[in-house]
């Protein structure tokens, strides 16, 4: 074995050697054999005759022999690869429009691959055995819907790990923000608050040190130790391996750090990647040192091993049986709530991939579109291409009937023009790699969390994956071709025939009306992605969004009194009522899209069952609070100074809660409960509907009374938390905003100053991504059928010179010659728009739900779309239509 | 001149590997003594030993080394390796078998 591989190296590489040496051993045999024949009495030349004869044929031999080495087909295909490269080389202008043409197309499919590896496929870094690990979910009837919720208390979290026998390993996480450093160093970023457990789960070796232990991450408080993330201790301390036993200020906690954590390991990806790892129980002690005794507090997700042995719906059940036993140890404490049975308790064991979870939101879904379009776009292009190539094929008729004359055998033609395909490809994947790269960045930025957007377009999984698109498209386009070839009629091309192209032409039309079918496809989903954005921008939230600031003060270091944060937080009032531009500020309670305070249903006389209604959110504000924010009273009153904590309680509610409690009558004036508590509030104004949770979704109850009397019928502090309206864009008051309050901020308290249009967007980004993702691939799509359409016509102008010149010289006007090939082009965008219009009809109903407020049959769309399509094709044919007009009778007419 | 004999397909190797085992030779030697040993009953077509030699090279039975030939000439020596004399063990004995069988079932009939 051993030596027929050296053997074949050798004759593979050493080929010139071995042939010298073939030609040596059979000249010396032959030498000899003259010599035979000349000692036995002949001439020289008889001797030679004889010798010869005796010897067989020469060459016939040196091929036996070169056959035996065994290297014979390899060879036979390098020396096609040689042929297939000097193809490409001599003609740079073809090779360069391929390229380029398949460039785009794998390059915009590689890079989606990217996207939907790390949304959907791909599990998170270091993750062990990622199939059976499970993100952990809940439902419950709640205020008359379902809800379906992934955060829990740590008691609940304590209720699950302790009952639960069909896991491995049951681990705790919460990625909160908090200010990590001290003084003016000290930055929001986000900490991973994580149980020793968690460590377990992704089995990779500390880089530094070590990560904590149980008995670190114990009850009641956790020790102060902390893990850093890798890149941070890159970035914040240069990687230096001293910093294990220094001390780390994060939230209110002086962490000892005992670890480095190794690259690249995230934990459980999230928005942001977490600067450092702590223990659970620490953070969870001082943000409420009672956390672990009650269920009030839902902050942790929790992240579980399934036993290999049990399947998922047994681990479920298991899983379900304990939510409700933990369900009933909380209605101990709160017998008002309604038993497990009732509220319909179910749980979910989901996979790892946010994006795959009950509660993902639309990225996952919009991606997979947005791959579906990049696959139609490398479609188009692929047609393009084998376009191309069934012309080039159509121009080397001659060459290639000259090959099969001289004896090269058909499969081993094929083999060749395969190869030069492929060569071609491969080219066209390399550009698509460098497409892929360079455009891979912008793709994440809309679809993937930050941690992912960094990451190179180019890892092995993708790379693999484009390299196998390579191949698909090689043999795709390749194979049309190379079928034509086979069919090359020998005899007849020799003799100078013309005709034999029409079954190319055929396949022709039929790849042009394919491209043109595609692109009205993709062309009217951009239509009504665009359109959906538009719906989505012009949608009146009941509220403004871009003059409007939110502020916070985090307040940590020294502890604050109930009356020392409300004394805050009027300093902070009157402190940003003082930047110039802010026209208003606010307190407030709750922020749409951000965060609420809730109380339950209201309670009203003669009402049963509000909470089957919907749900409610309270909001508390200044006098100011409607005209900061923007939301309109329709009817009744404000509240206004007077309205302080010693007078009448008030309360302004959304229209839609005043209907749907008091269907049919004036609310104004009506007195309403909330909870347990005794005060009456009384309506006084009826507020417009508000978006808070749901774009364009069912009215949402929303009740808003004044702060002042907000603390006095429910204690504690009034929130040092802002809404500040500024003239002009909210972005640009930041920098002054933060500048000014934090000058009032105690301690190490610090302030943060968000623009209320960030976390609306955030909101409309998936209808932005898909409007943006669609426009650009039809586009590209519209652009490379053009190219597709003009190099066809412009083919078949050339191949009608000589019609074109008879037609002329019998006297067609130049007008009527045009109108053909006009014609000629517009015919494949009508078959185009009525072929593609019915797909898009028919695979509209997928997309409708990811639309907001547009039908999938909006006419305005379709009629664009058809008209544009139109105009394209008219551009794409002018030139050739103009070169048909100057074709001059007397040239076409001698020419062969 | 007797009736020359075609050979048996894939008695050729049986041939050069037997004719290397009374040492090194180069490959014009051994078509002159298979058609000396054989007395001249046995047609080899001279060229197509060249094929079957490296071929035998190629399997590891024989190895080739350039050397000087009797008049001081560039020549290319074959030998036997150890697995070509195994390979000849066996495949000489294999060849008694058959000849043997195919007598016996000469003779009965």
């Amino acid at each position: 074995m051993l030596s027929d591989l050296k053997y074949r190296l050798r004759a593979l590489f050493r080929r010139s050697a071995m042939e010298r040496d073939l030609e040596d051993e059979l000249r010396f045999h032959l030498e000899r054999e003259v010599e035979k024949h000349m000692r036995a009495g002949f001439t020289r030349s008889e001797a030679e005759r004889r010798a010869r004869i005796e010897f067989g044929g020469l060459e016939q031999i040196r091929e036996e022999t070169r056959a035996v080495r065994g290297v014979a087909r390899l060879e036979a295909l390098l020396q096609d690869v040689r042929y297939g490269w000097r193809g490409v080389k001599s003609r740079p202008g073809f090779a360069a429009a391929v390229v380029l043409t398949l460039g785009l197309g794998i390059g915009a499919n590689t890079a989606m691959f990217g996207v939907l590896d790390r949304l959907l496929l791909r599990p998170p870094a270091f993750l062990s055995e990622p199939d059976d690990v499970h993100r952990v979910y809940w439902s419950y009837m709640w205020d008359g819907g379902v809800r379906m919720e992934r955060n829990f208390a740590y008691t609940r979290y304590l209720d699950i790990e302790r009952s639960v026998s069909s896991f491995d390993e049951t681990a705790a996480f919460a990625y909160p923000r908090l200010a990590v450093g001290r003084g003016a160093n000290s930055r929001e970023m986000t900490v991973a608050a994580v149980s020793a457990s968690f460590f377990d789960l992704f089995p990779a070796p500390a880089a530094l040190g070590r990560f904590f232990t149980p008995e670190e991450d114990a009850l009641p408080a956790g020790r102060n130790v902390a893990v850093l993330a890798h890149g941070f201790w890159q970035s914040a301390y240069g990687g230096r391996t001293s910093v294990l036993g220094e001390e780390l200020y994060a939230g209110d906690v002086v962490y000892t750090i005992i670890g480095v954590a190794p690259k690249g390991f995230v934990g459980m990806p999230s928005s942001e990647s977490p600067v450092v790892f702590v223990p659970i129980t620490t953070y969870g002690h001082a943000r409420r040192p009672e956390f672990a005794q009650n269920y009030n507090w839902s902050w942790l997700e929790i992240l579980v091993r399934r036993r290999a042995d049990v399947p998922v719906e047994a681990a479920t059940a298991d899983l379900g049986v304990a939510f409700a036993a933990s369900w009933e140890a909380e209605r101990q404490d709160y017998t008002s709530m309604s038993d497990a049975a009732t509220a319909r308790l179910s749980a979910t064991l989901s996979p790892v991939h946010f994006a795959r979870g009950p509660d993902a939101g639309p990225e996952g879904r919009i991606a997979l579109w947005v791959m579906g379009v990049a696959c139609i776009v490398l479609l188009i292009a692929a047609a393009n291409v084998i376009n191309l190539l069934l012309a080039r094929a159509l121009g080397r008729r001659r060459e290639i009937a000259l090959r099969l004359a001289l004896g090269v055998s058909r499969p081993r033609l094929v083999q060749q023009l395969m190869i030069e395909t492929l060569l071609l490809a491969l080219l066209g994947g390399a550009a698509g790699l460098v497409i892929a790269t360079w455009s891979g960045g912008v793709l994440r930025g809309f679809f993937l969390r930050a941690e992912d957007i960094g990451a190179v377009a180019t890892d092995g999984r993708t790379l693999l994956f484009a390299g196998l698109l390579t191949l698909a498209v090689a043999l795709l386009t390749g194979l049309a071709p190379a079928l034509q070839a086979l069919r090359a009629d020998v005899a007849g091309t020799l003799k100078g025939a013309r005709d034999g192209g029409y079954r190319a032409a055929r396949i022709r039309a039929g790849l042009l009306l394919l491209q043109a079918a595609l692109s009205v496809v993709l062309l009217v989903g951009a239509g009504l992605f665009v359109r959906s954005l538009l719906n989505v921008r012009s949608h009146d939230l009941g509220y403004d969004v871009a003059p409007v600031v939110l502020v916070n003060a985090t307040v940590r270091g020294v502890p604050l009194s109930d009356d020392q944060r409300s004394t805050l937080a009027d300093r902070m009032l009157e402190a940003a009522g003082t930047v110039p531009g802010v026209s208003s500020v606010s307190l407030r309670a709750s922020v749409p899209f951000y965060s609420e305070e809730g109380r339950g249903a209201p309670v009203v006389a003669g009402r049963d069952s509000l909470n089957l209604l919907g749900r409610y959110t309270l909001q508390a504000g200044s006098p100011s609070y409607f005209e900061t924010i923007g939301t309109d009273i329709l009817r009744g009153r404000s509240f206004t100074r007077a309205d302080g904590a010693a007078s009448m309680p008030v309360m302004v509610i959304s229209e839609g809660m005043a209907h749907a409690i008091w269907p049919g009558q004036n609310a104004i004036g009506r007195q309403l409960r909330l909870g347990n508590d005794s005060t009456a509030w009384t309506v006084i104004g009826i507020a417009e509907n508000i978006d808070a949770r749901d774009i364009g979704g069912d009215p949402e109850f929303w009740y808003y009374m004044p702060i002042e009397q907000h603390k006095a019928a429910f204690g504690g502090d009034v929130r040092p938390a802002l809404l500040v309206r500024v003239a002009g864009e909210g972005r640009d008051y930041v920098a002054a905003l933060r500048d000014r309050l934090q000058r009032e901020m105690p301690g190490e308290a610090y302030v943060t100053v968000t623009p209320f249009a960030e976390i609306i967007q955030r909101q409309q980004r998936s209808w932005r991504v898909g409007a943006t993702m669609f426009v650009s691939f039809a586009v590209l799509a519209l652009v490379l059928a053009a190219i597709g359409l003009y190099s066809v016509i412009a083919y078949a102008v050339a191949q009608r010179t000589r019609e074109i010149g008879v037609r002329i010289a019998l006297g067609a006007r130049t007008g009527r010659v045009m109108l053909m090939i006009a014609a000629q082009g517009l015919a494949f965008a009508l078959s185009g728009i009525i072929v593609g219009g019915a797909a898009a009809l028919f695979a509209g109903r997928w997309i409708e739900p990811l639309l907001f407020s547009a039908s999938a049959v909006d006419p305005l769309v379709y009629a664009s779309v058809a008209f544009l399509l139109l105009l394209i094709s008219l551009a794409a044919t002018l030139r050739p239509a103009l070169r048909a007009t100057r074709v001059s009778p007397t040239i076409a007419l001698r020419s062969d | 001149m007797t009736d020359r004999l075609d050979l048996p397909q894939g008695t050729l190797d049986l041939l050069i590997l037997k004719s290397l085992s009374l040492g090194a030779m180069h490959g014009w030697a051994i078509s002159e003594r298979i058609h000396d040993v054989s007395a001249a009953a046995l047609q080899v077509p001279q060229g197509s030993l060249y094929p079957a030699l490296h071929r035998l090279e190629r399997r590891g039975w024989i190895s080739a080394e350039w050397g000087s030939s009797d008049n001081n000439r560039r020549a290319k020596y074959y030998e036997l390796t150890r697995a070509g004399r195994k390979q000849l063990a066996k495949e000489l004995a294999d060849w008694e078998q058959l000849t043997a069988a195919v007598a016996l079932v000469l003779r009965m009939a």
